[in-house]
């Protein structure tokens, strides 16, 4: 995103404390150009801080993989046929208490 | 089953009734999204089953206040987390969430990191496969953190969404969020150490026949989690 950017317009210099406080943003894409762009000029010369960055990456991506709690049709076949039996016990007993 | 008992097509006579049939047209299609939410929620197929019942029956039940027109799936899901917080809460293994600054739930992450490479254990944690460490970890997170992880990280929803599911300030599901992933990364560190342990005492364990192992499976108590600061 920021290479579009003119190259005129040089991030100002953050120090570790500041990067890491953005951690999350930064990873989250929620940080403004200028703070996202801070980040990244950081990372490109701080030996400490990258580390932490990719790791967090790394979590978060195993999480986004984490999808595998697909249920089986058979499961949602017979989920569907217990929540509707609910449902239309429900409208039953609803409609004679009217 | 069918609601046949409205089966009926007339206006005045079906108007009310009509509401039962509508509703199971325009909601179960979201039975599957709100199955897996319940899943990632309870950690327990039975449980989640229970509770993408009560899902059900209670969007039915408050089915005349639903605005016709809206987006129905995040109603379901909101209501799908509420209901699952109030078994938390009914079952007290829920704890109020604290409002801190987010920001400094990332630099906590960044030290207990530091502090877990620094202990010795990056090769562990370098070569272990997250995607087990962080279903056991999601399973020992408090209720209140489980459902912003599972909306944003799982399932890719943006803060906003995430925040009208369930229901608090899209600042809210930051603070949250930031405070869950470091708590999953604190565990997944714990993990580590704990493995790390059993490797270097395994030919002593073995030698001297000592059996007071942590199980693999077993949760961990939430200890350890504030020296991160």
């Amino acid at each position: 995103m920021s290479s579009s950017e003119l190259p005129d317009a040089a991030p100002t210099a953050i120090d570790c404390l500041t990067a890491v406080r953005r951690l999350w943003d930064y990873l989250d894409g929620r940080l403004s150009v200028a703070a996202h762009d801070e980040v990244e000029a950081h990372l490109a010369v701080c030996a400490k801080c990258p580390p932490h960055f990719t790791f967090a990456e790394r979590m978060k991506r195993s999480l986004a993989e984490r999808t595998g709690t697909e249920i089986s049709s058979d499961d949602a076949t017979r989920l569907r046929d217990r929540v509707r039996g609910a449902l239309a016990r429900f409208a039953l007993e609803g409609d004679s208490e009217e | 089953m069918e609601l046949d008992e409205t089966g009926d097509t007339n206006a005045s006579a079906g108007r009310r009734s009509a509401g039962p049939m509508e509703f199971e047209r325009l909601a179960l299609p979201y039975l599957g999204d709100v199955a897996r939410f319940a899943r990632s929620l309870t950690r327990d197929a039975s449980r989640a089953d229970d509770l993408v019942q009560e899902t059900f029956l209670q969007a039915l039940r408050g089915w005349h206040t639903f605005r016709p027109g809206a987006d129905i799936k995040p109603w379901l899901m909101s209501i799908c987390h509420h209901a699952f917080l109030y078994i938390a809460k009914r079952d007290a293994r829920y704890v109020e969430a604290p409002e801190d600054d987010p920001e400094l739930d990332s630099l906590a992450t960044a030290r207990a990191h530091n502090v877990a490479y620094n202990s010795g254990i990056g090769a562990i944690i370098d070569q272990m496969d997250l995607g087990p460490a962080l279903d056991r970890a999601m399973g020992a997170l408090a209720e209140h953190f489980r459902g912003v992880v599972v909306l944003v990280d799982v399932e890719g929803q943006s803060y906003e969404d995430a925040a009208a599911i369930l229901g608090i300030a899209v600042g809210t599901v930051r603070s949250r969020l930031f405070r869950a992933r470091r708590l999953l990364q604190d565990m997944l560190f714990e993990y580590a150490r704990d493995a790390g342990f059993e490797t270097a005492r395994a030919p002593i364990a073995s030698a001297s026949a000592r059996t007071s192992r942590r199980t693999s499976t077993e949760p961990l108590p939430a200890k350890g989690r504030e020296d991160a600061t």
